[in-house]
């Protein structure tokens, strides 16, 4: 219970302080609000990958289902934070370039990944039994994460992109406003418990449905 | 069959060679991938009617034409197993990774055919310019090698699933895209008098990558 209201609060403050005391990027004028929104988003989409991915080998090794209850979960979080990803950058590219989507790298990335989450949870649904379930799903998690680090990483840098550099630059710096940055950094951690505190419950319904069903 | 290293490869040669017998038998999956392409070639250039000058619609269209006759019959190669219920006997005579790796081979043959066939039917129906073939069949070659590891990899997979044949792309589709999207950028390059380099080093890495992940991952495909 305190969790949940402590996560509500600093998301609130933080969004709160993030739109009334920091500046706005010159270029970028009032769009530069959906960053405190769109990159903590992103940063779950993949961190929710990840979490998925990992818990599918130790699914693999172990065969303990509780795994699997973490990686099924983090599926289905990480389509939502993705989904979230989708439509915020995408009204931001309309305001900026014009149109809703561009096919630009980075929004072909995002698109991509959204596909392999939908993939994944559509994999889970059409496989019969339990054990089976989980370690072709588990299977499918990490080959589908090979195709990440090419789609994130690597095709955004060899396709020419209209996207704004990404936080970390290739210099390996944070160019931000010390404002804008703290009230984004502060984004970033609401956003990843607001994303822990989710997977918990998540992973605890899944228990009780499986507790249930025996 | 003992499954000792020194004995993998007959194992795998022998899971080859009782895949190609078998495809030559019935000639379900290859029939079915050439008509495909055929018929979607067709329906492509009679529509649009010759491009020699569009090599970014030249690229996009070959591309897309390759990979959705590859999905139209790639998992077959471990359907017909679930359907006609032979898996179980071909586990008794080799191992996972074996079984997985004969039909792997017979995957990249299997694209070899369908690529001598849609190539060139495809280069002579569009009035394409001619290719570099160097880079031309680098870009060709390194997106076969993914494609079939993919695919074999989700074609266990969905073999074990209750609806496999509507599954199969759109699965499949997710992991192939960085492929389409480097096999598109090379070809077109090709064409234009640009390096390849770039697209090829993608293409290979991600190849090697998703045919080392299979490796990892071939073991756990079938447990009970």
């Amino acid at each position: 219970m305190i969790w949940r209201w402590g996560i509500f609060l600093w998301i609130a403050a933080t969004m709160t302080a993030s739109l009334l005391w920091a500046p706005l990027v010159p270029v970028l004028g009032e769009t530069t609000r959906v960053l405190y929104f769109h990159i903590p988003a992103a940063w779950v989409t993949v961190l929710a990958l990840g979490w998925s991915m990992i818990h599918s080998a130790l699914y693999l090794w172990k065969r303990d289902l509780h795994h699997d209850d973490h990686a099924a979960a983090a599926a289905e979080l990480g389509l939502v934070f993705c989904i979230a990803a989708t439509v915020s950058g995408s009204l931001w590219a309309k305001s900026m370039w014009g149109s809703y989507w561009n096919w630009d790298p980075r929004e072909t990335s995002i698109f991509f990944i959204l596909l392999l989450y939908g993939a994944y949870l559509a994999l889970r649904g059409s496989i019969e039994g339990d054990e089976r379930r989980a370690r072709l799903s588990a299977v499918y998690s990490i080959a589908a994460f090979v195709a990440v680090p090419p789609l994130i990483f690597v095709v955004p840098r060899i396709y020419a992109t209209l996207h704004p550099d990404p936080i970390i630059n290739a210099s390996g710096k944070v160019d931000m406003n010390p404002a804008i940055r703290t009230g984004f950094l502060c984004m970033l951690v609401g956003f990843t418990f607001l994303y822990a505190w989710l997977q918990v419950l998540r992973v605890r319904v899944s228990r009780l449905e499986r507790r249930l069903a025996i | 069959m003992p499954n000792g290293a020194s004995s993998s490869w007959p194992a795998v040669w022998a899971i080859l060679r009782k895949e190609c017998r078998s495809e030559w038998r019935t000639r379900y999956g290859l029939n079915a991938a050439l008509l495909f392409a055929v018929t979607s070639l067709t329906a492509v250039t009679f529509a649009a009617g010759p491009l020699p000058d569009r090599t970014d619609l030249l690229s996009a269209l070959l591309w897309i034409t390759l990979l959705f006759a590859a999905l139209s019959s790639m998992s077959h190669a471990f359907v017909r197993e679930t359907e006609s219920r032979t898996l179980l006997m071909l586990r008794l005579v080799a191992s996972p990774t074996q079984i997985a790796l004969g039909k792997l081979l017979f995957n990249l043959l299997f694209l070899g055919v369908v690529l001598a066939v849609t190539v060139p039917l495809f280069l002579l129906l569009t009035a394409a310019p001619p290719v570099r073939w160097g880079p031309f069949a680098l870009v060709l070659g390194l997106g076969s090698v993914a494609l079939a590891a993919s695919s074999t990899l989700v074609g266990a997979v969905i073999a074990q699933s209750r609806s496999r044949g509507a599954l199969f792309a759109g699965v499949s589709l997710p992991l192939l895209l960085p492929v389409l999207a480097a096999g598109v950028s090379g070809t077109r390059a090709q064409w234009d008098g640009l390096p390849v380099g770039a697209d090829a080093r993608l293409l290979g890495a991600y190849a090697v990558a998703l045919f080392g992940a299979s490796l990892l991952l071939y073991d756990h495909l079938w447990e009970d």
